[in-house]
């Protein structure tokens, strides 16, 4: 089963989406995708490994390229989170570059091999405000990326303030 | 508790107003109002915009809504959902978003239900 989290900041996504992973058998592989650079990036990832901690998740720090990932067969994976895979694939050369194929490659490979994936994302595209034209490339980007998760996603999720949401299919 | 949310002008304070028969003076402004107004408000709207005030003050967010779902249980909660954007640049504004997402979850937590207006429409998400 493939399940797409979405929703702003600090709703309880990842909460929710390990969650899914509670009476999952077999190995289960966090997916990180946060580069370290700073101090906030450290302190989400520490939070995030506290949150993850004991739960029995091997983390793999991925930034790009997640289709180059070596996955054992029928193994559960959660990766986290698609908003800033995108940013670091649109703008790890200088000038932003559509991600959106490549992504859809990774997470059609990361699809294949998995008896549970639960991607989270990211809305993006909410606060109403005119960005200059990197930034609004990305936002085109992320809700591409997002329509065409959810399209092959069994189940879609939006947190609201810690509240799962049902978008497509049932809650999972 | 019950928590009304959605972006902005979606119709969420009209809606409380319909529904629980609140008046203007009912209404208490996140915004504006004071500090210690709140525990006995019956409803207060623009809820991020008081979170906003809290953390100019040094104030703990979390600890203060977890304080206010104590002393006001009854209480009508208007909070934007100011999250689902592009992380601010300024530091203050990131605060702000990410400490309205927590105080958020806490008041959704504590309320019997929790309403999402969208486009003027209440999509019941809790309770």
């Amino acid at each position: 089963m493939t399940v797409l989290v979405t929703g702003g900041s600090k709703c309880g996504k990842s909460h929710f989406a390990e969650m899914l992973f509670s009476g999952f058998e077999g190995r289960k592989l966090y997916i990180a995708t946060m580069q370290p650079y700073g101090e906030e990036a450290f302190e989400a990832i520490e939070r995030h490994r506290k949150l993850r901690s004991g739960k029995g998740f091997e983390t793999i720090e991925k930034y790009t390229d997640i289709d180059e990932i070596n996955l054992p067969e029928s193994c559960g994976i959660l990766l986290e989170c698609m908003a800033n895979l995108c940013a670091n694939e649109m703008f790890k050369d200088g000038e932003p570059v559509d991600p959106t194929d490549k992504i859809l490659c990774g997470f059609r490979h990361l699809k294949s091999r998995a008896k549970l994936l639960v991607i989270v994302t990211n809305e993006v595209g909410n606060d109403g405000v005119v960005y200059e034209k990197g930034t609004a490339k990305y936002i085109e980007a992320m809700g591409e990326i997002n329509r065409r998760t959810a399209e092959l996603a069994d189940r879609v999720v939006e947190c609201v303030y810690g509240i799962p949401v049902p978008l497509k299919g049932e809650l999972p | 508790m019950i928590m009304i949310t959605g972006g902005a002008f979606q119709g969420k304070t009209e809606y409380a107003k319909q529904r629980f028969g609140f008046s203007d003076d009912d209404i208490l402004n996140g915004g504006s109002c004071d500090f210690e107004a709140i525990f006995s408000a019956k409803c207060v709207t623009g809820y991020h915009l008081f979170i906003k005030r809290l953390l100019e003050k040094n104030a703990d967010a979390q600890e203060f809504t977890r304080w206010l779902c104590r002393e006001d249980p009854d209480a009508v909660v208007i909070i934007n959902e100011i999250g689902a954007g592009i992380i601010p640049l300024e530091k203050s504004e990131r605060i702000w978003r990410e400490e309205t997402g927590r105080a958020g979850c806490i008041i959704a937590e504590n309320s019997r239900e929790v309403i999402r207006l969208v486009c003027g429409i209440p999509v019941k998400i809790k309770g």
